[in-house]
């Protein structure tokens, strides 16, 4: 039960979990991209995207390209940790008899 | 919960095959570097020692400049096709200690067992005739090793086709040595006179070329194949770029 009330709230959720998991095996992704692989609408992406932004997770530069307005996603050294963190965490949920 | 989260991470390290334009261009080079075993070596008029190390130099310069227009191609094809319809990512640098960790890799699991292999074959064999059916046996471990690493990658970003891929790459080299071997080995260079061993040593390296041409040639038809079926996928899911600003 102790294992189960450590996880990361923040990480948890599963839109968040996605979104972490997309981060985590590339430097940094758009907006577009991960619209499209975590298949969630843009607000509820937005929503997600400042709630982890907020728990210092996931960091947001904002730059052009060209004249479009590009935004590159990035997990933050913390966010890294949590991640993996949170994967020990349920690994040892499944594992502990 | 855990599996599905390997399974986004092995379709986020897949998406620079997401296209297939990475495959067509390598298909396309090469090609290009089988038309130069393949061709460059009979139109040449030069000697052979001399033909053997004007075609290496050719393959080098191509090395060179093919992998520098691959990437310039991909970076624009990319660019105008690929990131407007599903996303920009940028990749991860890789890590000196990766790079490390893949070489003992190759080495331990690959280059050994093959060496290994050839030490082998070279006690229970002469080194004449090993060398003289170097015709069969090097593009099936050339495309052994091919197969090996397009096999691990495959399954490190979880695409089923670079196993394909892997194992047709296997097929193809197999059939490249069978081929050469019901074409008849070269003559064993053991016991020959100077003169009558280097042109031995060149029929064997021709031979051997012709192997591993064919076998660059097969390879990189599957690659193109491959890619462009891939490419009409991908067209066909996402037919236009996303419309809104993002």
């Amino acid at each position: 039960m102790k294992n189960l009330s450590n996880l990361d709230r923040v990480i948890h959720e599963p839109a968040r979990l996605t979104l972490v998991a997309l981060l985590s095996s590339v430097k940094s992704a758009n907006f577009l991209f991960l619209l499209k692989e975590s298949e969630l609408t843009k607000g509820n992406l937005s929503v997600h995207l400042t709630r982890l932004e907020e728990a210092g997770y996931v960091e947001a530069e904002k730059t052009f390209r060209g004249k479009i307005p590009h935004t590159e996603y990035r997990l933050t050294a913390k966010g890294k940790a949590a991640f993996e963190q949170y994967r020990k965490s349920l690994g040892s949920i499944f594992n502990k008899e | 919960m855990n599996l599905q989260i390997d399974t986004t991470i092995k379709r986020t390290r897949a998406y620079w095959f997401v296209d297939g334009f990475t495959e067509m261009a390598t298909g396309g080079f090469f090609i290009l570097l089988a038309g130069i075993l393949l061709l460059r070596w009979n139109t040449s008029l030069t000697s052979s020692p001399s033909r053997f190390l004007s075609i290496a130099g050719e393959i080098s310069i191509a090395k060179f400049f093919g992998f520098l227009i691959i990437v310039l191609v991909l970076w624009w094809l990319k660019d105008r096709f690929t990131y407007p319809r599903t996303g920009f990512v940028r990749g991860n640098r890789i890590t000196t200690a990766q790079i490390l960790i893949l070489i003992r890799n190759i080495v331990l699991f690959l280059l050994l067992p093959i060496l290994g292999l050839l030490a082998l074959s070279l006690m229970i064999a002469s080194a004449g005739s090993v060398l003289s059916s170097m015709p069969v046996w090097f593009p099936i471990g050339v495309a052994l090793i091919w197969a090996v690493l397009c096999i691990w990658a495959g399954n490190w970003m979880g695409l089923r086709r670079f196993q394909i891929i892997g194992a047709l790459f296997l097929l193809a080299g197999i059939k490249v040595g069978i081929w050469q071997y019901v074409m008849g080995l070269p003559a064993s260079p053991e016991n020959m006179q100077a003169g009558i061993l280097q042109l031995a040593t060149m029929d064997i390296l021709y031979r051997s070329l012709t192997s591993l041409g064919l076998l660059v040639l097969i390879a990189g038809v599957i690659l193109i194949l491959s890619g462009f079926v891939t490419f009409l996928r991908y067209r066909k899911e996402n037919p236009t770029p996303y419309s809104e600003d993002v």
